[in-house]
């Protein structure tokens, strides 16, 4: 939590952090800075990588076939369509034929996505409401988990 | 075939133990896990994660078809079950195995014989191994009843086939009140359950709970690996366990050892299991066997220096025990400590966030726990957070060491039951090992008054 340098005096004040450190917590911030002349002291944790679309370096998409999602996308836009099952995704009907949706398509409640396989199931992954395929954000044959964003219908 | 892969079906501090054993042996682990665990110990710490489902259980941890697409995406080639969960589930065993991934359990005619009560009797009684003396099936007649009570002694109980949770259960003291007891007890089984079958057994006042670890290779050997005293226990939930038992000789040890390893062999078990028993008046009763891990299992590592999980995944992966019997030496004394977030008078479950947390140290001392600071414990699962377990050459030293180390033990941010491990501890029938499944309960009762 702090910083340590060589040679350097640095009175730290425990009281004073534990009391950052709680503030933090309890109001589920991230970062905290205290300036107080030239003395700073900056009390952070790392957020909960629980909902980012890839949790963890060491939780990014298994079996990792398909080159990896993109560069992570800055966000992931809340309004995004979530996996409901751990699977395989396939974004066309069959190998080799024209993909189900592509990105500005405009499409109706129940329309087919994409499909994800199951054990051995394939299920459709049809779309909840109607509007226009604002971004794909998974590839042909790539493995998801559940909740992970698929694809966002503006 | 050797495991390369291994998907841990679990989480908590048995996920982070099966990870511990998997990269000890080279293999590399897959966690899977709620979206309520994506930033739980295990999963940071496995090679891969997968989230399979939303916080509650039935969705995520277990729900079949997530986990074996997950094992499926990640290529995994053996699934471990941990304890609880799907870890004695037939179906799921099957499913497993039908994919052609390598279960790491045992066989599932096996899991599925043990987790019939009925069933489980009827075979551990052809296997030999000692039941609680009473009618061999429903009794019809009250002088049937009374030529069993004779021959068994009183006081005896009277239970409904179908029942459970202490209902159609009568305790009968002496002859003159058998009559009765049984017509009450058919007709709460009739009222409660639709059925007014009725057995009796001889009724074991105030038992100890003593369990035997065993192990298979699926062959025809199995070894077992001493006994577990866990009679300290607060509404059927184990609260501490130690091995050696402090009231079991080494005959005893030797007799009854061989008899469930015995009869392990003769089944062709395969993987690691517990043979429960209540104990009483110098005698062995079967109630029950799990076949799985136990949650207890470190105190029998420790006395025994056998890496439990590991000898699963060696089972599994075909390359049978590492040890004979006389290779199995138990030396010492292990005492573990379940901690659960809880408040330790009200027993009121107190999940949340982890402020500060400081495991005990020093020799001997083992803590297997997947908290650390900053990680919130979620409302949705078990309540305990860890197990500290400790060793000693001898009972005493061990002890002396568990007071110790609990005293080292810091949870900040919720309650946690340290301080009451800690006051069980220094309780005289505690120190000096004389307690039942009954003591706890009975304690906690005067503490409150």
């Amino acid at each position: 939590m702090s910083d340590h340098k060589d040679g350097h005096k640095m009175r730290v004040d425990g009281a004073l952090l534990r009391e950052l450190a709680e503030l933090l917590a309890t109001n589920d911030l991230t970062e905290i800075e205290v300036e107080d002349g030239d003395r700073k002291i900056k009390v952070r944790r790392d957020p909960a990588p629980v909902m980012a679309y890839a949790p963890a370096p060491q939780a990014a998409a298994p079996a990792a076939q398909a080159a990896a999602p993109a560069d992570a996308p800055p966000a992931v836009p809340v309004d995004a369509l979530k996996s409901p099952m751990v699977g395989t995704v396939f974004l066309s009907p069959e190998p080799g034929a024209g993909p189900f949706v592509s990105v500005g398509q405009s499409v109706k409640e129940g329309d087919t996505l994409m499909i994800i396989e199951a054990m051995k199931v394939m299920n459709p992954i049809t779309a909840p409401k109607g509007g226009t395929i604002k971004q794909i954000m998974v590839s042909d044959a790539q493995p998801v988990e559940f909740d992970q964003p698929l694809i966002v219908i503006g | 075939m050797p495991i390369k892969k291994l998907l841990i079906a679990n989480r908590g501090e048995i996920a982070l133990r099966i990870h511990r054993a998997c990269h000890e042996m080279g293999i590399l682990t897959v966690a899977v896990h709620s979206t309520a665990d994506s930033d739980a110990m295990h999963v940071r710490l496995a090679d891969e994660a997968v989230c399979i489902g939303p916080p509650a259980a039935a969705d995520s941890y277990l729900n079949m078809a997530n986990i074996i697409s997950a094992a499926e995406i990640t290529h995994a080639d053996a699934i471990h079950p941990g304890y609880g969960f799907l870890s004695e589930n037939a179906q799921f065993a099957e499913i497993v195995e039908s994919h052609g991934i390598c279960w790491v359990g045992p066989k599932p005619e096996h899991i599925r014989i043990m987790g019939d009560k009925v069933e489980a009797k009827r075979t551990a009684a052809k296997l030999g191994l000692p039941l609680v003396p009473g009618s061999p099936g429903p009794i019809k007649t009250v002088a049937e009843a009374r030529a069993i009570a004779d021959e068994v002694g009183y006081p005896v109980i009277i239970k409904a086939a179908s029942g459970g949770g202490g209902r159609g259960m009568k305790v009968v003291e002496d002859e003159d009140h058998l009559e009765s007891a049984m017509m009450q007890a058919a007709s709460e089984a009739k009222a409660a359950f639709g059925d007014d079958t009725v057995y009796l057994e001889k009724y074991l006042g105030d038992p100890r709970h003593i369990e035997f670890q065993i192990f298979g290779d699926g062959e025809g050997k199995a070894v077992h690996i001493g006994e577990r005293d866990c009679s300290i226990q607060r509404r059927h939930q184990k609260v501490i366990e130690e091995a050696p038992s402090p009231v079991i000789s080494a005959e005893q040890r030797a007799r009854m050892g061989g008899i469930v390893a015995k009869a392990m062999a003769d089944m062709h078990y395969r993987g690691a299991g517990t043979i429960e028993f209540l104990y009483e008046n110098d005698e062995f009763y079967f109630i029950e066997m799990n076949t799985r891990l136990q949650v207890e299992h470190p105190v029998t590592e420790l006395i025994s220096d056998i890496d439990l999980v590991r000898e699963q995944i060696r089972v599994a992966q075909g390359d049978g025990l590492s040890v004979t019997q006389d290779q199995v030496v138990l030396h010492g004394h292990a005492i573990e400590c379940r901690i659960n977030a809880e408040d330790p008078v009200t027993f009121t479950p107190s999940p949340g966030l982890v402020k500060n947390y400081v495991a005990p140290g020093g020799m001997h001392v083992r803590v297997d726990s997947g908290l650390y600071a900053g990680y919130r414990v979620p409302p949705y699962y078990d309540s305990m957070i860890g197990k500290l377990i400790v060793y000693g050459t001898t009972r005493d030293e061990c002890i002396m060491r568990l007071k110790r180390a609990l005293e080292e033990f810091v949870v900040e941010g919720m309650k946690t039951t340290v301080p009451l491990q800690q006051k069980i501890i220094r309780t005289d029938a505690f120190q000096r090992g004389d307690y039942t499944i009954k003591w706890l309960e009975q304690w906690l009762e005067q503490e409150r008054e």
